[in-house]
């Protein structure tokens, strides 16, 4: 896996600038989701990693129009080019439920969730909720669809397919559960595929088999990915861009070689000392950052991670902008939002 | 190199705290009208261990392997179906106690849950929380129950003040000092931690793995450490074992065992673990497993771990290996432990 492998000059697949999605609540409004800016390039594999409640998942929902009511998008847009079409399409702009939202969903952007029980259906075949996506999309009859499903089935590494596309989700692991995710996702050939938490649930040799399976697949394929998870180490393996997020906002962002040898926020640092590393000597006592992460809505004034960090500066009272770090050309497309890396 | 106190100690200063000998739990499947038994589910399948004093013991594994049960087993929080564990200086076997004469060895042997939410009754103030112990064994009351509480909060980083506080107002971070607090009331001597950090946020994470390496040596305490991740065992264990459906396959300090290990398995397990370090990650050799871990009600034969490990030959289809000592410290279970060179970290 190479990190960087795209060129800069050719046009990404999404873009998404200054994103912002928001819940009204009874105590006020929490911003999920704020000033959110970033892309992702064709067959890339963008990392989206940070802690519970850092908006990386609500990120990916509004790339669907599937932000939970009473959720919405406030500000923003999400360019998506889509095949054989010179001009973006904004996303934002389109309704949740409209016809070309539907379009959209599954066959050119397709999502995979942490859970596989909750998010397949128990009274249907795998083979029928495979087929459903396929029939949904395309002009084609149920045999075909069945045939296509079957073959999918195959293609996830699942043996036996002619059987397991009669079987419940109950009848199978959670490794094949989530391979069946991956085949009800890719059944079309998606542009982008969003993946959140894929493995979370999976022991670790099942997590290795799927992620093996992911990279495969992306080759073969060629569909970009958005690797969302809190797992440092599975977007090591996999992804090539990296975006941390912290309390609804992207703190960094940069390749993966970046994020992980040159991280230059305090939170990027602190949180790359304080996992634990197989193999490494042990210390008796492991750097962590302290504090929690703050409630939504009573987010400190200024930067959000400055009651945390061990760098703090008057200057911190004042939300920094996500920018280039200054004076450094060769850390081009290495962004941090962070007054030691900005002109004050 | 950890410091390992005890283990400089000429072998036989050592003070073994608990024995855990051939400890099996079979779950019946039941069908029918009359519940009639028709199979075992072998949840644990014959493992013997034991932890000295002042040592952390991690037990890893897949989910189903068995890790849990066993852990529930030592409490007799499940009663075992067969097997003996020897406690303390006494040598009791806690096994073959009747729920009384079971009582006085309860508070010295605690347990910490994975769950903060849910381990946590949300209609008792932090202070009640960690009080009942003490309360229910009668070992503080009045006023030195309250100084107690306080000195419990405040030896796990909460204050004072939260011993008035709800459950829900904490995070789960804290809600796991909290259990821990309560786990410490009684002044256990062995604390059985059942994946207490996989439910936490990765920088809460390392707050609760510190403070327990803190509270180790401040209270003398041995930990049995559950987890099925593998670099969290290895950061606070001092020896490891490795349980696959309802087996120890190999049982090691920690450094060899991720350094060498001898079972294939444990082989596997490691290279699976995608290291937070992008380069080394590319260049790793990667194993992967074929298929899944198999129904333990209808284990496979010989070993367990044949159909899926690519060492396999004609014995390990037919044989069961036994754990045994290869090298000092380290014992496994695998017929080819011998000849075979695996890859560590």
């Amino acid at each position: 896996m190479t990190s960087g492998k795209k060129t800069v000059n050719e046009k990404p697949l999404l873009e998404i600038s200054g994103l912002k999605t928001v819940f009204p609540t009874d105590d006020g409004i929490v911003n999920a989701v704020n000033d959110v800016s970033f892309k992702i390039a064709r067959g890339q594999t963008v990392g989206v990693v940070g802690e519970s409640g850092c908006g990386k998942s609500i990120t990916g929902l509004s790339l669907l129009q599937l932000v939970p009511s009473p959720g919405r998008i406030e500000a923003g847009d999400i360019q998506f080019y889509r095949n054989g079409e010179e001009d973006p399409l904004d996303i934002a702009q389109v309704s949740p439920k409209s016809e070309l939202m539907r379009q959209i969903r599954g066959n050119e952007i397709a999502i995979i969730f942490q859970e596989p029980m909750t998010s397949l259906n128990p009274v249907y075949t795998v083979g029928n909720q495979i087929a459903e996506a396929i029939i949904l999309h395309e002009q084609v009859d149920k045999k075909t669809a069945r045939e296509r499903a079957i073959e999918m089935i195959a293609r996830v590494g699942i043996p036996a397919p002619t059987q397991r596309v009669d079987e419940y989700p109950h009848q199978l692991s959670g490794g094949m559960r989530q391979r069946v995710m991956i085949a009800m996702a890719l059944c079309c050939s998606p542009t982008l595929l969003i993946a959140d938490e894929p493995t979370t649930a999976l022991d670790v040799t099942i997590q290795a088999q799927v992620l093996g399976l992911m990279q495969e697949l992306q080759a073969e394929m060629g569909m970009a990915i958005m690797l969302i998870t809190h797992d440092l180490g599975v977007i090591a393996d996999l992804a090539d861009e990296v975006v941390v997020m912290y309390a609804g906002r992207v703190v960094e962002k940069g390749t993966v070689d970046d994020i992980f040898y040159n991280p230059l926020h305090p939170y990027t640092q602190g949180l790359l000392k304080s996992i634990p590393t197989l193999g490494k000597t042990p210390q008796r006592i492991l750097p962590s950052i302290p504090g929690t992460v703050p409630h939504p809505l009573t987010l400190p004034t200024g930067c959000s991670f400055q009651p945390r960090c061990s760098e703090r500066m008057p200057e911190c009272e004042r939300m920094p902008e996500l920018a280039e770090i200054n004076g450094k050309t060769e850390t081009d497309g290495h962004d941090v939002r962070c007054w030691l890396h900005t002109d004050f | 190199m950890k410091v390992q106190p005890h283990l400089t100690e000429p072998q036989g200063k050592i003070k073994k705290l608990l024995e855990v000998n051939d400890l099996r739990k079979y779950f019946p499947i039941q069908k029918g009208v009359f519940q009639r038994t028709i199979g075992y589910v072998k949840a644990v399948d014959g493992i013997s261990f034991d932890v000295q004093r002042g040592e952390t013991l991690g037990l890893v594994g897949e989910s189903g392997c068995g890790k849990t049960t066993a852990g529930r087993c030592l409490l007799r929080l499940i009663p075992p179906t067969s097997g003996s564990f020897i406690f303390g200086e006494e040598e009791v076997d806690l096994a073959k106690l009747s729920h009384h004469e079971m009582r006085p060895y309860r508070r010295r042997i605690q347990m910490i849950f994975q769950d903060p939410h849910a381990s946590l009754n949300p209609r008792m103030t932090v202070g009640d929380i960690v009080g009942e112990p003490m309360r229910v064994n009668q070992t503080e009351k009045g006023s030195a129950l309250q100084d107690r509480i306080v000195e419990l909060l405040e030896s796990v980083g909460l204050r004072s003040q939260d011993m008035r506080r709800y459950p829900h107002a904490f995070s789960g971070g804290q809600r796991q000092r909290i259990g821990i607090a309560r786990a410490l009331a009684l002044q256990p001597e062995l604390i059985v931690a059942d994946e207490p950090v996989s439910a936490l946020d990765v920088s809460v994470q390392a707050q609760i793995l510190n403070l327990l390496a803190e509270l180790r040596e401040k209270f003398h305490l041995s930990y049995i450490f559950i987890a099925h991740d593998l670099s969290v065992v290895e950061h606070i264990s001092d020896r490891v074992a490795v349980m696959y459906l309802g087996k120890i396959v190999e049982i090691s300090d920690a450094e060899t065992l991720y350094q060498s290990p001898k079972h294939p398995y444990t082989e596997a397990l490691i290279s699976a673990v995608p290291l937070p370090d992008p380069s080394a990650q590319r260049e790793r050799e990667h194993i992967r497993l074929e298929g899944d871990v198999p129904d333990p009600s209808q284990p496979p034969t010989g070993c367990y771990f044949h159909p899926r490990c690519r060492y396999a030959t004609d014995i390990c289809k037919q044989e069961t290996p036994e754990l045994r000592q290869v090298a000092s410290g380290v014992q496994v279970a695998c017929h080819h432990s011998d000849t075979l060179e695996l890859q560590g970290v």
